[in-house]
């Protein structure tokens, strides 16, 4: 096991490729903050916003980091990083959103 | 070495294989493994940061809109695009490195650092812009005026973005005078709790300037922080470049021998990562207000 | 129990790690992970003793109700000096920089970690750190406790704040780069035949608290920042005044620093499943569900830091999540007691000195966890923080279970790594002094924290003196059972008798090289066929001879 050695997985027009997807998002991600969604429900330019980027984040990984020939372990870490973020997130977010809620207030 | 004598065998070692490892093999591993395992600690640092982020901004979404649109989604933009530039070439250079090809290598070094040298060139243009428009939540970190030339500021806070504004600062403050979109969140009925109580004056019942600077105060702050930290890395990273450019142009990399190249890529990449986050986050929360 | 006749005849091997270069350079620019461990073993030495120090003015202080010794802006220092010391520089490091680096190749069968360079880059973080914290220390220290609540640490202290947290945000990197190596070096560096479920289960333990080390050390290296940088520009995020909130700094700060004190347990874990097993001379029981629960006690251990802030202002409902949680969380760490108590049901017990460590930790442990869920209550939490019960809580389960895990396996692992035996008797008269002053120091302060007083002050109410004294002459006594072992373990270096490769004939892989080890750990690189804690046929032991060995005890 190690680096790939026996064959390049991705040539110079895959690079290129992943590189457009990236720049392409990056527009995308430009011009759609302008316009108003939140028509759509509150809160949906940043999701969109997120979208994109978890899109480019996910090309960047997979691609150009390798992650997608890379063993299990590699994959495990990348993941479990963005799991343990989401409980730092969820668990700290859970107090503020919850205080003076009404909720068990007595 | 006492192994290689008992079992009786001729070790041929590879380039650059070190005494712990048996082979290439557990060497790349064990690198791969490592620099994956400093990337995650690295994830969970900045993460820190976000998650302070997320607090405020859910906390004071306007104030956090408003200071938003006062960041240059321009200058953003085009940081974002020379770092997806830079991240493309160093994927680049991993693969001439692999494919031998030496002066292939340096080329693409050069431009990623170029590149991440214009990055921090943008950078410092944008830093430059908030000290000069009193941007900088630290008290005496902006451009001062000279003193006895204070203008008071006509009619309310909400007002103010309809206003031409002459920029005087004798100390040097954090200056926002505008909180229409305070005004337009009241109006629209959608302030959040914290908000009600926070860009309030208690005794008028009206939206308070200072206060709703203050909130502003703290996206600045964060701003300042989080790219601030991301520079840094930045920074460490042109370092990491330039050694990586002496050993590549000493011919050092091979199909044999590569990993230093694709660690440090590892790293320029989550660099990039990092921005790809910081960039909408900060510079495009409140664009669509402004139509 | 040893025995005369288990010492190898030859002595101490004459080319070992020790004798591999003498001068001063052969030791500071080393790779070898067994001297990197011997280094950290002096200065995390010299750690405990100013930690201890710092201890000892506080019991000093509390014998009198009046704040007389100590007027109370000192003592605040001299607490916060105390938990500073203890918790950064000597009990995070501890078990994973000293036994943990020496140990672990050993007992997976390589030649040293995955990466020695990154090794002894941690070594040097941690002098580094240690330093400019001792600097900071010694111009006046902090006096905010270890815990540097906002808004007080960031506007109001006078003291060394940024000073104290630099030093601590450096040493964070020594914990993260050490945590790095070990989890790579489990992965790679296994000998051929060495599966995961053949590792000692000392190893499991280190892997789990190496996930917690480097997923919890940058939080607590970004709050130590954001801390130091509103402190320096006198604006931030913890100002409630421009609408910042202090609560984020407690919950930044116990992100870390409760998955840090599983960081502070879980090796002292490893390390008594490797006694009691060993010891009893008998496969641990339910090796699989010790190995699985530590990884679940470092996962879990990310999901409570709330218990940490029941009366600070967080809602009521986080509260409640935190504290199911904290209840759950309880669950690994009983699966584990369970598992030592029934390997030692029907086991050969040896009552030498490693294993009088073992059992100690067991009771104490115990004592400490089960007081833990008391504080995890809701309603009962109100009335205990703050209070000397919380005091006596984590010194039970960090001095009764990590300290006294840490004596354990350096006793047990002494003759593996200096190739000499201590004296058996002075080991066990210290074992008992450290169990004896340990229970007459901490428990009573249970007592004193049910009975309301809180903790971090320097006077209390006169009707609370009686316990306080007794927990200062139980501080005494542990004193002294704790300078003990440096006593007669740097005699041993001196006169102690050789140990052999093998003086608890047990069938561990680190056994089976000689003791002390050579630099590349083993002269032939084993092949593993056997399950850990094998004492049976298939280990290459005879362990009926080593039962027919053993004797009564004898003063040796």
């Amino acid at each position: 096991m190690g680096l790939d050695h026996e064959e390049q997985h991705i040539k110079i027009p895959g690079y290129l490729g992943v590189f457009a997807v990236l720049v392409v998002g990056t527009i995308l991600t430009y011009f759609a903050a302008q316009i108003d969604l939140d028509w759509i429900f509150p809160g949906a330019n940043t999701l969109l916003a997120l979208l994109i980027a978890f899109t480019k984040m996910t090309c960047v990984m997979l691609f150009f980091m390798h992650v997608y020939w890379s063993p299990k372990m590699i994959w495990l870490s990348a993941v479990a990083s963005f799991f343990w973020l989401a409980i730092m997130f969820s668990y700290t977010m859970q107090d503020y959103l919850t205080r003076d809620s009404g909720v068990f207030t007595p | 070495m006492a192994s290689h004598e008992d079992t009786g065998h001729f070790h041929y070692h590879e380039p650059g294989l070190q005494h712990q490892f048996e082979d290439m093999g557990q060497q790349e591993e064990s690198v791969s493994i490592g620099m994956w395992m400093f990337l995650v600690q690295e994830i969970m640092f900045f993460g820190g940061l976000f998650s302070a982020y997320l607090v405020f901004r859910s906390k004071y979404p306007m104030a956090f809109a408003a200071g938003s649109n006062h960041l240059d989604a321009f200058w953003g933009g085009l940081n974002t695009l020379v770092l997806i530039v830079s991240s493309l070439t160093m994927a680049l250079t991993v693969y001439f490195a692999q494919k031998n090809k030496r002066n292939m290598q340096v080329i693409m070094i050069l431009i990623t650092m170029a590149f991440g040298a214009t990055f921090l060139v943008v950078k410092l243009i944008e830093y430059t812009d908030k000290y000069n428009h009193g941007l900088v939540p630290v008290t005496g970190w902006n451009k001062k005026t000279p003193p006895g030339t204070e203008e008071h500021a006509t009619g309310p806070c909400w007002e103010h973005s309809t206003e031409e504004h002459v920029y005087v600062n004798p100390k040097g403050e954090f200056q926002f005078p505008d909180c229409s979109l305070a005004k337009l969140a009241e109006e629209e009925g959608f302030l959040t709790k914290s908000e009600k109580i926070g860009y309030y004056n208690p005794s008028t019942g009206q939206i308070d300037g200072n206060k709703f600077r203050d909130k502003v105060r703290i996206f600045y702050y964060l701003y300042f922080v989080m790219t601030g930290l991301h520079a840094l890395h930045m920074i460490v990273g042109l370092g990491l470049m330039t050694w990586l450019l002496f050993a590549a142009w000493r011919g050092d990399f091979s199909f044999q021998y590569y990993a230093p190249v694709e660690m440090s890529g590892l790293y320029w990449h989550f660099v990039d990562i990092v921005w790809i986050f910081l960039f909408p986050l900060l510079y495009l929360l409140g664009r669509h207000f402004l139509h | 129990m040893y025995n005369a006749e288990a010492i190898s005849a030859a002595g101490i091997p004459k080319v070992n790690y020790l004798t591999n270069g003498f001068t001063l350079k052969s030791w500071l620019l080393t790779k070898d992970h067994k001297r990197i461990a011997i280094m950290y073993l002096i200065t995390i030495s010299l750690f405990f003793m100013a930690g201890g120090m710092f201890a000892s003015a506080i019991r000093l202080e509390l014998l009198t109700p009046a704040s007389d010794l100590l007027e109370s802006g000192t003592y605040n220092r001299v607490f916060t000096a105390h938990g500073v010391l203890m918790i950064f520089f000597f009990l995070i490091p501890s078990i994973p920089a000293v036994l943990g680096n020496f140990m672990l190749p050993i007992m997976i069968g390589a030649k040293d970690l995955a990466l020695p360079r990154v090794n002894l880059l941690s070594l040097y973080i941690y002098w580094i750190g240690g330093a400019f914290t001792v600097w900071a220390l010694l111009q006046g220290g902090v006096d905010t406790g270890w815990t540097f609540y906002t808004p007080y640490s960031t506007t109001f202290s006078n003291s060394y704040v940024m000073a104290v947290g630099l030093g601590i945000f450096i040493n964070g990197f020594s914990s993260i780069l050490t945590g790095l190596n070990f989890i790579v070096t489990v992965h790679t560096m296994r000998a051929p035949g060495m599966t995961w479920f053949r590792l000692p289960l000392f190893v499991w333990a280190q892997y789990a608290t190496s996930l917690v080390m480097i997923l919890g050390t940058p939080v607590i290296a970004i709050t130590v920042l954001l801390l130091a940088i509103e402190r320096l520009v006198h604006v931030g995020i913890f100002d409630p005044s421009i609408g910042g909130d202090p609560i984020l700094f407690q919950h930044m700060f116990w992100f870390y620093s409760h998955p840090a004190v599983y960081i502070m347990i879980l090796p002292g874990m490893g390390v008594i499943s490797e006694l009691i097993s060993n010891f009893s001379r008998k496969k641990i029981f339910g090796y699989e569900f010790i190995a699985f629960s530590s990884i679940a006690i470092a996962v879990f251990g990310f999901l409570v830091w709330g218990h940490h802030m029941f009366v600070s202002g967080q809602s009521i409902y986080a509260g409640l999540v935190f504290s199911f949680l904290t209840m759950v969380v309880a669950v690994p760490s009983a699966i584990k007691m369970f598992n030592w108590t029934a390997t030692m049901y029907k086991g050969s017990v040896s009552f030498d000195t490693p294993m009088l460590y073992g059992i100690g930790f067991m009771g104490l442990f115990l004592i400490g966890g089960l007081t833990g869920l008391f504080l995890g209550a809701t309603g009962l939490v109100v009335h205990l923080t703050d209070t000397y019960f919380v005091v006596a809580h984590f010194h039970y389960v960090m001095v009764g279970g990590q300290v006294i895990a840490y004596l354990g396996g350096i006793h047990y692992w002494w003759p593996k790594m200096t190739g000499k035996m201590y004296s058996e008797f002075w080991g066990k008269i210290s074992a008992m002094l450290v169990f004896i002053g340990f229970n007459l120091t901490f428990f009573p302060q249970f007592i004193l924290g049910y009975l309301g007083m809180p903790r971090r002050y320097a006077s209390y109410p006169e009707e609370l003196q009686v316990l306080n004294i007794f927990s200062t002459a139980g501080a005494s006594v542990l004193g002294i059972g704790l300078v003990l072992p440096v006593i007669y373990l740097a005699q041993s270096l001196i006169s102690g008798k050789p140990a052999g490769d093998n003086p608890w004939m047990l069938p561990g892989l680190e056994w089976r090289t000689s003791s002390p080890p050579p630099t590349e750990n083993f002269e032939k690189m084993p092949v593993v066929t056997w399950e850990a804690y094998e004492f049976g046929e298939d280990s290459g032991l005879d362990i009926e001879e080593a039962r027919r060995r053993i004797q009564p005890t004898a003063s040796v």
